[in-house]
């Protein structure tokens, strides 16, 4: 598909991102993120979760990974509004599927759901601004 | 007690979290490639400056989310935090002094549920970036699946070098006591 050649409706394809616990800590440091819930099993035990958990922050990077898979790389993520459900576990697999909710001028709304087995891991409104093909950033 | 506590709370409400949190670093392409990679992210416009031009940018930016990233407070310094929090000490700032009236009430762990980000440009390497939090929002105590706690919104203004904007946050997170999660008050 060439973007921005969709409308209200069109779905993203859906992206299975298998999570384990390498990738939980990796992303959370990548974010110079040190809680403890994202790397130690036992203080997080210790705070009432069966594991550590994926950041927020790494969950809006998969966010924006996702988008961006789609549109390609001219685009600029204008804004997003996240809200979190169950959290990420290690062993867990996040399915992202996404939906133009939204096109006016160059700019596209889509929402973006994360689902894992035990329900809906996040809900993300973003905007993307794609300028047409060799037009002004 | 809760009525104690919410009252404890409500003058926080609109005040300035902590001083303006300048940025250890330049915006840095190494750190971005960092984040690029633990997310498995191939879009070019991270990693690759000829990719990046070939888009319009003038050099490699870094992911969007990673702007909250820029102004974490590093590894050292969050061993001190956690050193003084275990010793009851909180420092004069109106973040600090929050927490310490949630830690003694019980609402100890932490989970973030919200983040909006606005941004106003993208970044590049060379940018250096300073974050001004404010408390804008404290929740009355709730019961919530993971025990009682307060939700708590900060404001968050990200700007550049020369005072220019590159972005507005609202992030949200619960303080709470894991201890009442299976309490059947």
């Amino acid at each position: 598909m060439t973007f921005p050649d969709c409308g209200v409706g069109t779905t993203l394809p859906a992206l299975d991102l298998p999570l384990d616990r390498t990738l939980i800590v990796a992303t959370a440091i990548a974010s110079q993120d040190f809680e403890d819930v994202h790397h130690d099993p036992g203080k997080a035990a210790e705070r009432g979760t069966p594991d550590i958990f994926m950041s927020i922050n790494s969950t809006n990077g998969f966010v924006d990974r996702y988008v961006t898979d789609w549109t390609g790389p001219h685009a600029r993520i204008a804004r997003v509004a996240l809200r979190l459900g169950v959290p990420n576990f290690p062993g867990d697999t996040m399915r992202l599927s996404g939906e133009v909710t939204g096109v006016t001028g160059d700019s596209v709304s889509v929402r973006v759901t994360g689902r894992n087995s035990r329900g809906v891991h996040v809900t993300a409104d973003v905007v993307v601004v794609v300028p047409a093909e060799g037009g002004d950033r | 007690m809760v009525q104690e506590l919410e009252q404890r709370c409500a003058p926080f409400v609109g005040e300035v979290a902590e001083p303006p949190r300048v940025a250890r670093y330049d915006v840095d392409a190494a750190m971005i490639r960092n984040w690029a990679e633990a997310h498995d992210d191939s879009n070019p416009v991270y990693t690759d400056p000829e990719a990046a031009r070939a888009t319009g940018r003038r050099d490699v930016v870094g992911p969007p989310a990673m702007i909250s990233t820029w102004v974490m407070a590093g590894y050292r310094r969050h061993r001190e935090i956690h050193r003084l929090r275990a010793e009851g000490v909180s420092e004069d700032f109106a973040y600090s002094r929050l927490l310490a009236v949630l830690d003694e009430a019980g609402f100890t762990s932490v989970v973030a549920t919200n983040v909006e980000q606005d941004y106003a440009r993208e970044l590049h390497p060379g940018d250096r970036v300073t974050a001004h939090f404010t408390i804008e929002d404290v929740s009355p105590v709730k019961r919530t699946a993971l025990g009682d706690g307060v939700f708590i919104t900060l404001h968050k203004r990200y700007v550049d070098q020369h005072g220019g904007p590159l972005a507005e946050e609202r992030f949200r997170l619960l303080r709470f006591d894991p201890d009442t999660k299976e309490e059947g008050r």
